[in-house]
């Protein structure tokens, strides 16, 4: 399914991907196209194992394609050297949160900054500004294991948004979460990508929190395809 | 501060937490190594350094010596006197000697000292454990401590010296007998190589039993302070000595001691790197097994934009940090063990009731110590260094784990 967008933060054209398997191989992707536009929500649904983390990984330059090309903005994305444009381009959230232990949920918010190189007052400002706006403001100094699932989960989201990025990946981002938490947790990514003018990938089983994005689509046979 | 090192250090250092297990054993480690080097090295130096005074304080810093005997020994003395950074200089005659006592022999060195000018260069008479250096003449000796024992002589007691010129008037068929001295004291520097075959006498003494005459074996000298023994050696050279005199100084002379000395240090110093090593070792288990626990951790830090090397600079940095602490902390606890060194020392001989030979082996009132800045400098590198090793293999085993593989082994 391909929706060419002229001011698209990413494009992927013919992604294929294959696993090897005993003696051959599976194809997981046979030419998935994809475009999304600034500031537009995307949800990819589809059965385990149809390819959804794949793709996701892909996109976000972790892992290489057989086939295919993959635009960040106008270049191509090569994962060998794509490392330090991920971490201003991309934000990540993912089912398991991924917080670092030994750190409070603010300093886990700025590690992105840090890794680029941008921490500064101004990073710590915003820090604090995104944990207000997921509503941990008064439990920035707590570290994961003082957190409940549904707060790491919204530290995480704070995290992806730090570096102000383009576009967010967010894969099954409610997977470890009860329906309530789930809930809120997706309001807050979609109100922050809104508010903020990310544009958000959202990899979900869940038919409701797709809903709520602006384009459903469906990985079915390794091709992405319009609901 | 770099990422990485920041986060090494949260990661030892976990926010809220004051001291983590692994950190606290793993410094511990290390900081217990770096205690024994420091304390065993600091004692091993202050034996040497012990003995070095000793040497010096009583062979003076530089020996003005020739392989035959040197005649014009005032001219010679006023001459090196004259070389600026030479505080004093005394005659000497030495020899091997044999002495018999009721019939047992021994085979010391004969020192003869001027009693005129010894005092100025070396200082013989705080060593003299029994009697005095003043009661010393011309028909008497004092012996070494370790001579007295083995001989069973005391003060008070004659004893017979042959020397080698008997050989040579027994060639001549003419007879030589041998001079009966008194023992009028017991010297002990304190080194058991220094104090086992030594008769001290008079310069005169030994003058008549070389059949010197007037002529010497050598001149001791002392240097002003300040002075190194090695620049006064080659100054006292370039002064125009007469040929086949050189100046050598007490280091030159004790070449094969001092190397004995530094060998056993060194090896010593060798042995106990192991401990630090096998501490080393502990570390890189300990990281090694975080690398696995952090499998997950890791994948982030790559989809957040870290590069692998940065990856493995944030757990090499733990090794080295674990490695910088562990030397901090075990400098300070050999410094600590040092400033409390005869107190354990001495609770240990109490307990085990062996104070007693303790005293009397060692001879020091004190365990010695003496840190040298190099011991110091040697340890903390070699130790920072052995942990710098230690992080490498936990650090390259985090940096080729791609994040995409991290996160499929969740």
């Amino acid at each position: 399914m391909n929706e060419p967008m002229s001011d698209a933060v990413l494009r992927a054209e013919g992604i294929r991907k294959t696993y090897p398997s005993g003696d051959r191989r599976i194809e997981v992707l046979t030419g998935v196209d994809l475009s999304v536009g600034a500031g537009e929500s995307v949800a990819i649904r589809g059965e385990s194992g149809a390819g959804k983390s794949t793709l996701l990984n892909i996109l976000a330059g972790l892992d290489a394609c057989d086939a295919g090309t993959l635009f960040w903005g106008n270049e191509t994305v090569d994962p060998r050297t794509a490392t330090r444009r991920r971490n201003r381009y991309l934000g990540m959230v993912f089912q398991s949160f991924y917080l670092i232990p030994e750190l409070t949920a603010l300093d886990n918010v700025l590690m992105p900054c840090r890794i680029g190189g941008t921490l500064n007052a101004a990073a710590r400002r915003r820090a604090r500004e995104l944990l207000g706006n997921v509503g941990l403001s008064e439990r920035s100094h707590h570290l994961p294991s003082q957190l409940s699932g549904g707060e790491r989960q919204r530290v995480a989201v704070a995290r992806a948004l730090i570096n102000g990025p383009l576009l967010l990946l967010a894969d099954e981002p409610t997977g470890n979460l009860d329906e309530k938490t789930g809930e809120t947790v997706i309001d807050v990514l979609l109100g922050l990508c809104s508010s903020t003018g990310t544009a958000l990938i959202l990899v979900t089983h869940n038919a409701a929190h797709a809903a709520k994005t602006g384009r459903v689509l469906m990985l079915r046979a390794g091709q992405l395809h319009h609901v | 501060m770099p990422w990485f090192l920041y986060l090494a250090f949260r990661q030892l250092f976990p926010a809220g937490r004051k001291f983590p297990f692994f950190t606290a054993i793993s410094v511990l480690g290390v900081a217990l190594g770096v205690t024994l080097l420091i304390v065993v090295m600091s004692v091993m130096g202050g034996f040497g350094y012990e003995i070095r005074r000793m040497i010096v304080e009583t062979e003076g810093d530089i020996q003005v010596k020739s392989p035959y005997p040197i005649e014009k020994a005032g001219e010679l003395i006023a001459k090196i006197e004259q070389v600026p950074g030479v505080a004093a200089a005394t005659p000497y005659a030495s020899g091997a000697v044999m002495v018999l006592n009721q019939g047992k022999p021994a085979y010391p060195l004969l020192r003869g000292l001027d009693l005129s000018s010894v005092n100025r260069v070396v200082k013989l008479a705080p060593y003299v454990r029994v009697g005095s250096l003043d009661d010393l003449d011309d028909d008497s000796v004092i012996l070494s401590s370790e001579l007295a024992q083995s001989m069973h002589i005391i003060v008070g007691e004659t004893i017979e010296i042959y020397s080698p010129l008997m050989v040579e008037r027994l060639r001549g068929d003419e007879v030589f007998l041998p001079r009966e001295v008194k023992v009028v004291g017991i010297l002990e520097i304190g080194h058991q190589q220094l104090d086992s075959s030594t008769v001290y006498c008079t310069l005169r003494l030994a003058q008549d039993l070389y059949g010197l005459d007037a002529a010497v074996h050598g001149v001791n000298v002392r240097a002003q302070k300040g002075v190194g023994e090695d620049e006064l050696a080659a100054r006292i050279n370039a002064a125009g000595l007469p040929r086949d005199i050189r100046a050598f100084s007490w280091m030159d002379s004790f070449e094969a001691f001092l190397w004995v000395l530094n060998l056993e240090k060194g090896m010593i110093f060798f042995l106990l790197l192991f401990i630090v090593i096998v501490a080393a070792f502990s570390v890189a288990s300990s990281l090694l097994i975080a690398v696995v626990r952090k499998t997950r951790e890791i994948g982030l830090l790559g989809a957040l934009g870290a590069r692998p090397i940065t990856i493995a600079a944030c757990f090499c940095s733990q090794g080295v940090l674990i490695g910088v602490i562990g030397t901090v902390v075990g400098i300070g606890l050999g410094f600590l063990a040092l400033a409390v060194r005869n107190d354990i020392v001495l609770t240990i001989a109490r307990l085990t009731q062996r104070d007693e030979e303790l005293r009397r082996f060692y001879q020091f009132a004190n365990l010695p110590s003496h840190t040298a800045t190099s011991d110091i400098v040697t340890i903390v590198v070699l130790t920072i260094l052995i942990s710098l090793l230690a992080g490498l293999l936990p650090a390259w085993r985090a940096a080729r784990l791609k994040p995409v593989e991290a996160f499929r082994n969740e």
